[in-house]
């Protein structure tokens, strides 16, 4: 044979792509004030579900740094990988997950979509019915500040991978 | 029509407000916060929202045009300017999130009028507009409200 070919299925990955911008190098005071709201959302919380809801909306928002965070730091708090596999779909593997915690996924859901529609009565009144009011509020919390950072992560490219469980304290 | 629930730690009710403060100043363009708050707040059905916005928008001097347009800001020619619709068209992008990623061209044209600092600051305001919207629809609190 004379012809020469490249091999194009080496098995080598994708090269990583950089950030488009480190935002908060450039808004250092709005980074420090979102740190503040990121601890004051997850007071009175466990652990375990405040993950599952960050994991969920970073997956329906596609932000790679989210996910690479927060199933890390998922493991980190003792979760397991086959919740952390089915998450994605926990409407088929509802017995991988308590009541409480389906309510949870479900809200995240209802919260995140909004575009599409506002929050059925039924996704919040089973959520109502599980937590009380105080930490519904900080469920609803945590649910609007991971959308924040889901934000953050996608619009500016942040890059996933490096991420060390416990880095941000 | 009543809200489902008025209760929201106060930290996180003024932490929030910190962030939102926070990408205000560093936009400084008091107007175009208003218009980007109320576009988003539109995306996202809010309706206590747009009622805070909009007043907001009308003291800050936002033309009554601009405002009755603001859906349809992509079709109504040289109403926004270049600037104008560059945030606008990043604030869609980044509140539809669900259905795709922020493409290139929409990055590009925000980071060439806002320059590094205004986009981080811009795209903080974008961000924070959208946690308030999720807080006041997931608590359904009436327009007009004083309990949020």
């Amino acid at each position: 044979m004379t012809t020469t070919t490249e091999d194009t299925t080496t098995g080598a990955y994708a090269p990583e792509q950089p950030a488009r911008l480190n935002w908060s190098e450039h808004a250092p005071e709005v980074y420090k004030a979102m740190l503040r709201l990121d601890t004051a959302a997850r007071r009175g919380l466990d652990p375990k579900l405040y993950e599952l809801v960050k994991i969920r909306a970073s997956q329906l928002n596609h932000c790679a740094f989210c996910l690479d965070m927060h199933t890390k730091d998922a493991l980190a708090a003792g979760e397991s990988v086959e919740r952390i596999v089915q998450l994605g779909a926990w409407e088929e593997s509802r017995h991988f997950y308590t009541e409480k915690e389906l309510a949870a996924i479900e809200l995240t859901e209802a919260v995140t979509v909004l575009t599409d529609g506002f929050v059925p009565d039924a996704v919040y009144g089973r959520a109502a019915a599980l937590f009380e009011e105080a930490e519904l509020a900080q469920l609803v919390s945590a649910i609007a500040v991971i959308n924040t950072w889901n934000r953050f992560g996608v619009t500016f490219r942040m890059a996933p991978g490096h991420y060390h469980p416990g880095q941000h304290g | 029509m009543t809200a489902r629930t008025t209760f929201l730690d106060d930290r996180v009710r003024a932490s929030l407000q910190a962030v939102g403060a926070a990408a205000k100043r560093g936009l400084g363009d008091a107007g175009l916060a208003e218009l980007v708050q109320v576009r988003a707040s539109q995306l996202n059905h809010c309706a206590f929202c747009l009622d805070l916005h909009l007043g907001i928008a009308r003291e800050q001097g936002v033309s009554e045009r601009q405002l009755d347009l603001l859906t349809a800001w992509e079709e109504a020619g040289d109403v926004f300017d270049a600037r104008e619709r560059a945030a606008l068209a990043l604030t869609e992008a980044v509140t539809v999130l669900t259905e795709g990623f922020v493409p290139d061209a929409v990055y590009e044209e925000a980071a060439r009028h806002f320059g590094a600092d205004g986009l981080a600051h811009l795209l903080a305001l974008i961000a924070t507009i959208n946690a308030w919207n999720r807080l006041m629809v997931t608590r359904r609190i009436p327009a007009g409200s004083t309990e949020w």
